[in-house]
């Protein structure tokens, strides 16, 4: 267990490492984000790597790409040293590396045929051979086993669509080496087994690949060894067929878990909002749910199933034709953002980047931003002290990390920022609250410190209604799960039904009411 | 756990991050103590005054662009809302003989209501404001000389002047009229809602509206208070003349442009201040009367007032400004390990 990754010994003992990573130690001014780590990839092998968000995972990886220049160690690409004066992205990728991020890398406006070749276009006296082009680009889809149209413009695709694009961009690079940074946090199971497949092909084919994801079950399923990280240091290497997850966890945050999902209340107040029969052209139809005071509902629904815009309707940004929403019974008709907020719903979108937080804007100024009606001195100045004191409260309440009430959000871990996207709703005491994928990107221990929250929010007698691709999730937190399929409820599961498999054939469309 | 007083103090980090927030008013002490050391001409009362009156409309009309630049926009049409302002004005004032506080309100509303269709063709047109405000500059135009057939109007009454170079004291009225206008902007942005709304829709648009913020109506009050503001600053030039001039403001958009950059507001939108403005304003100002005062030919003015400008957007665009500067990363990090 001690030593470094010993997946395949046997089969592969002769080969030489793809990538060898002797002593790695990376200094950011201050900070050692890296502390002699040694890090093993062979040929054939899916190595996860994992750790909290902060563990230097992500240096980790810049360090082998070259995006980041180690302090000292030294690193090896099948078997021969690289010199690290004068390594860079581009010489990695001569080498024989590539990543494939869930952030697209892709021109939106480009087919797929032109995306996978940029910048090796095939040509014939001085002009681009599509011919060619096509036939290649066809025989990469036949050996990855998929059927991605190829022809539109990438931003017509589905998400998973986009992702195989970009494997093939890989492939096709002739890469040995792949790393894939956490490119399944936005897949639907379906997708994700289909990465996991083609993941296969690619191992067969003898290149090794580096996963790196915050979906610890995904690397049970998909890897053959793994290495924890934990404050930039090395903890554990090994062969992820000697390890339960319970181990890991406790690895990755360097305590036990004993509770993993809090203990939910069963006793419930007045049903807070109710919606029934909503209906939204090409989104959703027929809607009809409720959520009662201190109650978790989920949403469950694969990639288009309409669940992101069904609590976007709810709280006014997506436009409905039918149906009716009661909050506390009196059936309203929520016309912007602004009304939802007076009738007291909170939503915590799923970009927390782009949607939830203003990056430009402090720590408090982002806390206190729909609360500003409350802090009026002489009913038209903002009172800054009082602002600052209640944000000051609202985030010590939350146990956010930080320095300084003045300090940006940009730089904050996502599990921080997910807490003051939360604490704005709070401080605005909201009443029901709306999470769409709140776990989103954010490491284990932050996770458990958001089913807290949630928690914490139900004992307060406030209505969560959450969304999440993660069925583990809804089934840990919520008392009633609603379950979409291409816009329409297909099942509604609580009690003793809330189990994966239930869950999982009625999100595929399997079987119904 | 550290105490509310601990976190909540501004500027944790000391001078540094005071320093290069003000960078533009350190660069500008800087240049009038260069330019009293070396000029005698330069350190006079009379040549203060001035600059200072000299700069006074010119930043009043960039703190109207500031707004629309504040919420990540642009406003292209107040060259023309200057003509249309100054000659309609002395058009109401000499031909049609309207009092004159009738014909100040007039323009005003006029210049508001431009403001106004900027904004709706932005926000409900959905037009990129740097066109929307490119035609409405160009249709104002047209209106302009249609009404004046290009000849300005002259005659307007002496008292008038006093807006645009009276004194009270020593000093000159248009100086008193720009730092009012200027404390009553720092109040409005720093401390009402409205006022940081401005900055919130120009961080993160999308952000704002999930949070409550009307969107729709600040964006639109920001293109009413730059068509308002440049009403203002017209009337003012306008004053110094005494005659409405429908090619008064034709060379002062780039000015304004400058000024407000100079002056810490981020082009992108979300980040600036109203006294910055004013700082830009002056030293901008203090460049031009420092060449003349030199002797230098006045067309090389454009010429450097072109170089300071590149040189302040590729400062604004290749640096990000932060509160929390490297020392402080070390601190950070250890506050999150926790």
């Amino acid at each position: 267990m001690k030593s470094r990754s010993q997946a395949d010994t046997g089969a592969q003992a002769a080969a030489l490492p793809l990538v060898e990573l002797k002593n790695c130690t990376m200094e950011f001014p201050g900070v050692r984000a890296l502390d002699n780590v040694n890090f093993t990839l062979m040929p054939g092998e899916c190595h996860g790597l994992v750790g909290e968000n902060g563990a230097g995972k992500s240096t980790l990886s810049k360090c082998i790409t070259g995006e980041n220049h180690m302090t000292r160690g030294e690193l090896f690409m099948e078997g021969k040293k690289v010199r690290l004066s004068g390594y860079s992205i581009k010489e990695s990728q001569r080498l024989g590396l590539q990543v494939v991020h869930q952030e697209f890398q892709l021109m939106s406006e480009m087919t797929g045929l032109e995306n996978i070749f940029i910048g090796h276009y095939a040509r014939r006296g001085g002009l681009i051979d599509w011919k060619t082009l096509n036939r290649r680009a066809r025989e990469l889809m036949d050996f990855l086993q998929c059927d991605v149209d190829l022809n539109v413009p990438v931003h017509y695709l589905r998400t998973a669509e986009k992702q195989i694009i970009q494997l093939a961009k890989a492939v096709q690079s002739e890469s040995k080496v792949l790393i894939l940074d956490e490119l399944t946090a936005v897949l639907q199971e379906k997708d994700i087994l289909n990465i996991f497949r083609i993941i296969g092909i690619l191992k067969a084919k003898g290149m090794g690949i580096i996963y790196i994801s915050h979906r610890l079950n995904e690397i049970f399923e998909c890897c053959d060894s793994y290495t924890v990280l934990c404050d930039g240091r090395h903890i554990d290497s090994g062969n992820v067929r000697d390890i339960d997850q319970q181990k890991l966890i406790k690895m990755i945050i360097g305590r036990e878990l004993t509770q993993v999902y809090p203990k939910m209340g069963t006793q419930f107040g007045d049903t807070m909002l109710e919606v029934k029969g909503l209906t939204a052209p090409r989104a959703f139809r027929d809607i009809s749910f409720y959520v009662r005071s201190g109650e978790v509902i989920g949403l469950a629904g694969l990639v288009g199933a309409g669940k992101t815009e069904l609590v976007q309707a709810i709280f006014g940004t997506h436009p409905v034709t039918g149906g009716t929403i009661l909050i506390r019974g009196r059936e309203v008709k929520i016309k912007n953002p602004e009304h939802a907020i007076r009738l007291g719903l909170g939503y915590i979108p799923d970009e927390r980047r782009t949607l939830g937080l203003n990056m430009k804007f402090d720590i408090k100024e982002n806390t206190v931003l729909p609360s500003m009606s409350k802090f009026r001195k002489f009913k038209i100045f903002q009172d800054h002290r009082a602002e600052a004191r209640s944000a000051y409260d609202i985030n010590e309440k939350l146990e956010l990390s930080y320095y300084s009430l003045w300090q940006s959000v940009e730089k904050l871990s996502g599990g921080n920022q997910q807490k003051i996207v939360i604490a704005k709703w709070m401080l605005r005491n909201s009443e029901i609250f709306l999470l769409d994928e709140p776990t989103r990107g954010i490491d284990v221990g932050a996770k458990f410190e958001i089913y807290k929250l949630i928690h914490e929010l139900t004992r307060q007698g406030k209505s969560v209604v959450m969304v999440s691709p993660e069925l583990e999730e809804l089934i840990g937190l919520c008392n009633r799960i609603y379950i979409l399929y291409e816009g329409s409820i297909m099942d509604i599961v609580e009690g003793e039904r809330k189990t994966q498999e239930v869950i999982i054939s009625s999100l595929l469309g399997v079987n119904g009411k | 756990m550290n105490t509310f007083e601990e976190k909540a103090k501004r500027y944790g980090g000391g001078w540094r991050s005071f320093i290069t927030d003000w960078m533009i008013l350190f660069l500008f002490v800087a240049l009038v103590a260069i330019f009293s050391l070396t000029l005698s001409t330069f350190r006079t009362t009379d040549n203060i005054m001035n600059i200072l009156r000299q700069a006074a409309f010119t930043a009043i009309i960039a703190m109207g662009e500031f707004f629309v630049i504040l919420i990540g926009q642009m406003d292209m049409s107040i060259s023309s809302i200057i003509g249309m302002v100054s000659i309609f004005f002395a058009g109401f004032v000499v031909k049609m003989g309207m009092p004159i506080w009738m014909a100040i309100v007039l323009v005003l509303a006029m210049a508001a209501l431009i403001g106004m269709i900027n904004g709706i063709l932005v926000v409900y047109g959905k037009m990129p404001s740097f066109i929307a405000t490119l035609v409405t500059m160009n249709i104002i135009k047209g209106l302009n000389y249609l009404y004046s057939r290009g000849l300005p109007i002259s005659g307007l009454p002496d008292g008038f002047n006093f807006l645009g170079s009276g004194y009270v004291g020593i000093v000159p009225f248009p100086v008193i009229l720009m730092f009012v206008v200027a404390a009553i902007l720092f109040v409005i942005t720093a401390h009402t809602s409205v006022g940081r709304s401005f900055y919130a829709v120009g961080g993160n648009l999308e952000a704002s509206k999930l949070s409550g913020i009307n969107v729709v109506f600040i964006s639109i009050l920001a293109f009413v208070f730059s068509g308002v503001l440049t009403a203002i600053g017209a009337l003012g030039l306008t004053a110094k003349t005494l005659a409405g001039n429908v090619s008064l403001g034709e060379n002062l958009l780039f000015d304004v442009m400058t000024i407000v950059v100079l002056g810490g507001t981020s082009l992108t939108g979300g980040r600036g201040r109203v006294f910055g403005v004013v700082i830009g304003a002056l030293f901008l100002q203090v460049i031009s009367n420092a060449m003349v005062l030199m002797g230098i030919n006045t067309y090389w003015q454009w010429v450097v007032k072109g170089i300071i400008l590149i040189i302040v957007v590729l400062i604004d665009s290749n640096t990000k400004r932060d509160i929390v500067t490297t020392s402080r990363k070390t601190k950070l990090a250890s506050a999150e390990e926790k």
